[in-house]
């Protein structure tokens, strides 16, 4: 196996996991306001 | 099934270190050998799981005696961990614990006392039975005590790493694998010293810096430990 | 003139502060990064013995000195949430927990691919190694027991009480090194000088600014999800949903 391999296998799973972490924080942050609105408006209903 | 074993002295207004200890433990021991069920199961599963191996894997005696120590601790840390949920479990789920925590004696007394118990049901029979194990493996007479020796110290170790996350986990959803999350990382460095310690002495050199170590574990276990445990059992039941 | 020192200490306020550095931080961190990779990858001469294959030191180094810094940060915001009994600081332990174990895990990832070329082996059970997936899986044992809960108050307390209880990891990690022989090397980097080459030593100081900047803007992000999930009853929260 040349060196490249390794390297890149090691930079792009470096680059993967931040890049899966910054997704992972915008669909969190994008549920939680969700889930505030809903029960927002389900308290309004009432 | 708790309630009716021994009452908490409540004649007392000052706790004892040692009161406390003796009265955790006596009660505990008590209640493995009323109900002998949980220790036997542990003796069992360890006796058979060591026994499978070599059936498993054939009966070549050099390679016995390569993987033996290793087979029989392992076989321990998980006989250890089988046996964790009941040290607390019962006494949480009747309310035992709760009156355990307001007791005049000083937590870390009944929990150190309860803590001993845990491994006179489930680490001592475990390092006892280890020679006749060990013989199934063809290991010879140094390394078997080598052996026994590593588990002598090692077992309690692991039944105070055990109590720390049985404690923090007690109540919570999960169960089992939760407690296997927390609990067998925190074995591995036991695992390690004491399986390398028979191993070392299989090997010709000298099991003592192993046993040395274990043994350093073992002082800091029983000092750090049982305050977290107590920490741990307070927030449970708060 | 009196100064509200807790002012920051309440989830509503944090909130907004959080929101407002994140992204600081994030730039810094791709500045930095920037910066690091660029003399990483292509100032930093070939290493005598490794060849290129040395040059995965840029981001594992950093990925497992991030590793350990944010369980030390983290197992401190757990004992200031123990000891004043305080929600913030147990969301920000909660918000660190999983950069911490992506650190963990990209260290160890890094680390096999580098071992590979250079021992012969992808995985070895030294040490450091074998302490490093301990460390992992203490990370996912605090997010597994401060969810186990039905009150997260609870889950908060107990997983603080393991992060601490697992701090001794730590130095087991650090020190193994020193203590044992291991196919690791020793320290090369320490307070009184290094061994190393001058541009590789700032190429990997770079890349560890960048992803302690990074960890920082990410926590801060993750915070202000848990803040809402967790007081997403409040008014003040409800006004923000549009």
């Amino acid at each position: 196996m040349k060196p490249q391999f390794y390297i890149w296998m090691s930079y792009g799973m470096t680059a993967l996991a931040i890049a899966v972490e910054i997704v992972a924080l915008r669909v969190r942050r994008a549920r939680s306001l969700r889930r505030i609105e809903e029960e927002r408006d389900l308290e309004a209903q009432d | 099934m708790s309630a009716a074993v021994a009452p908490l002295p409540a004649a007392e207004t000052c706790g004892s270190f040692p009161a406390g200890f003796a009265w955790a433990f006596a009660r505990d021991v008590k209640l493995a050998v009323r109900h002998p069920g949980e220790t036997l199961l542990v003796v069992a599963f360890f006796v058979l799981v060591a026994s499978l191996f070599p059936l498993g894997v054939g009966a070549e005696p050099q390679l016995l005696q390569r993987i033996g120590p290793g087979v029989i601790w392992v076989c321990a840390l998980l006989a250890a961990f089988l046996s964790l949920p009941s040290m607390f479990a019962y006494d949480y789920a009747d309310g035992s614990l709760e009156q355990m925590a307001l007791s005049p004696h000083p937590m870390v007394a009944w929990a150190s006392g309860k803590i001993a118990a845990h491994w006179a049901a489930s680490g001592l029979p475990l390092t006892v039975l280890s020679p006749l194990l060990g013989l199934q493996y063809g290991l010879d007479g140094a390394t078997l005590a080598a052996l026994a020796a590593a588990l002598l110290l090692g077992t309690p170790v692991l039944s105070l790493l055990g109590a720390a996350c049985t404690a923090l986990a007690l109540g919570a959803r999960g169960g089992g694998m939760l407690l296997a999350l927390l609990a067998l990382p925190l074995f591995v460095p036991v695992l390690v010293f004491g399986a390398g310690a028979a191993e070392a002495q299989a090997a010709g050199l000298s099991a003592a810096p192993h046993l040395s170590i274990l043994g350093a574990g073992l002082i800091l276990a029983a000092m750090g430990l049982p305050p977290a445990v107590c920490a741990a059992v307070r927030i449970a039941v708060d | 003139m009196k100064i509200a020192w807790f002012y920051f200490a309440s989830p509503s306020t944090f909130y907004r502060l959080a929101g407002w550095l994140a992204p600081w931080f994030f730039a810094l961190a791709a500045i930095l990064g920037a910066a690091g990779l660029y003399i990483g990858l292509f100032v930093a001469p070939t290493d005598a013995q490794q060849g290129e294959v040395y040059r995965i030191i840029f981001v594992h180094v950093p990925a497992s000195w991030m590793s350990m810094f944010i369980y030390f940060v983290m197992a401190c915001y757990g004992g200031i949430s123990l000891t004043f009994n305080t929600r913030l600081a147990a969301m920000m332990a909660r918000a660190l927990a999983p950069t911490g174990a992506m650190f963990t895990f990209v260290a160890l990832w890094t680390g096999s691919f580098w071992g590979r070329p250079t021992w012969g082996t992808y995985w070895v059970w030294d040490a450091r190694i074998t302490s490093e997936l301990v460390l992992l899986f203490l990370y996912f044992g605090f997010l597994a027991l401060a969810n186990a809960f039905e009150d997260p108050r609870r889950g908060d307390r107990a997983a603080a009480l393991l992060a601490l209880i697992g701090l001794v990891n730590l130095p087991i990690i650090y020190f193994s090194v020193v203590w044992w022989n291991t196919l690791h090397q020793g320290a090369s980097v320490k307070f009184t000088g290094t061994t190393m080459q001058i541009e590789m030593l700032w190429g990997m100081l770079l890349v560890a600014l960048s992803f302690w900047m990074y960890s920082i803007g990410a926590s801060l992000t993750r915070v202000r999800a848990i803040i809402l999930e967790r007081e997403g009853r409040t008014l003040w929260a409800r006004a923000l949903a549009t």
